[in-house]
């Protein structure tokens, strides 16, 4: 067993800290929005390709600030982080997921609306 | 001490009383897990916004592409981002001590962070001025509520460093404080995550 740490300033979680790290998760977030920004204002693509897009480039950069920022990874001082998101992501995507197609089907089967007046969601 | 147990005894996994246990990492990961059951505050308001994203949804008045500005709201993820760096970069000055760089960082993220709430402030008491309130219509009642609720996060983070920098002067670098500093970064991390969250689906996928 190593002896033990007295000064916090030691400690795993402050000295993960870096530089390099911080300045290349906001230049990859800020390159990644900004693309997202430019396909927004084309705007030519249909609206299933233009989410997917949008999406992907959205999953890039929370995966950049998760690896970069957040400093999450499968070592022994963060291990216990990444898993407990890994099991929190999934509850996410299906609180919002579920209860859109939920009421997706409820408005398709009891409100009555003529086509033009609806707006595209994620699940059209 | 040992971990060894005698032959055919039960393996022994936790001592009551040892005081040596690493509470700076027991509270950042507490905190962390209360940072992901807030996630899921924020999957119950997008829930909402997406249910009440629609015409019916906005009864008459206005609907995302009309009350959403993609280009500013791309300012406000460079504001919140940059907010996030500068305070991380002043952690990065917590390595060696230097409560100057670390209070720095934390000065640079709040001016950040309060243009991104002038922002914020600017969209939402200019729509209420010309009365498309929360009481509106179910579409702006989700709107505003996913907006403040985050706004408020950043209000609450904005308070959290003010009182960080008046500890990090009077206390010094104690467990205590490190630990604050260390949750205060993941807590402001976590508002860049939740905002470009936002971003994406109100103000780029609803502008469409």
């Amino acid at each position: 067993m190593s002896a033990p740490h007295t000064n916090p300033l030691d400690h795993p979680e402050v000295r993960m800290a870096s530089a390099w790290r911080y300045i290349s998760g906001f230049i990859a977030s800020m390159v990644l929005m900004q693309a997202a920004f430019i396909v927004t204002l084309r705007q030519h693509p249909p609206y299933e390709q233009y989410a997917l897009t949008i999406a992907g480039l959205a999953l890039a950069s929370l995966v950049s600030q998760a690896a970069l920022f957040f400093g999450l990874d499968i070592s022994r001082a963060q291990i216990w982080k990444s898993v407990s998101l890994v099991l929190t992501v999934p509850l996410f995507v299906l609180s919002v997921g579920l209860t859109v197609w939920m009421f997706q089907s409820l408005a398709a089967r009891t409100m009555l609306m003529p086509a033009t007046t609806m707006q595209p969601t994620l699940l059209q | 001490m040992s971990t060894q147990a005698a032959p055919g005894a039960a393996p022994r996994l936790f001592h009551p009383h040892f005081a040596g246990h690493d509470q700076i990492s027991a509270r950042t990961l507490g905190f962390w897990l209360y940072m992901l059951s807030d996630a899921l505050i924020f999957a119950a308001v997008f829930a909402a916004y997406a249910v009440l994203n629609n015409r019916m949804g906005a009864a008459g008045g206005p609907i995302a592409p009309q009350v959403t500005n993609p280009l500013e709201g791309l300012w406000q993820t460079y504001a919140v981002l940059g907010s996030v760096a500068t305070y991380s970069l002043g952690t990065v000055a917590l390595k060696s001590g230097n409560k100057a760089g670390v209070m720095l960082g934390i000065i640079l993220a709040i001016a950040l962070a309060l243009v991104f709430l002038g922002f914020e402030a600017h969209d939402l008491l200019g729509l209420m001025a010309r009365g498309d309130g929360v009481t509106r219509s179910g579409y702006l009642s989700a709107f505003i509520i996913l907006i403040a609720t985050h706004g408020l996060h950043m209000v609450f983070g904005i308070i959290w460093m003010l009182v960080m920098l008046v500890q990090i002067p009077t206390l010094g670098f104690s467990a205590n404080v490190v630990a604050r500093l260390l949750n205060l970064r993941m807590f402001w991390q976590f508002q860049a995550t939740i905002w470009v969250v936002i971003y994406v689906y109100v103000y780029m996928i609803g502008a469409f």
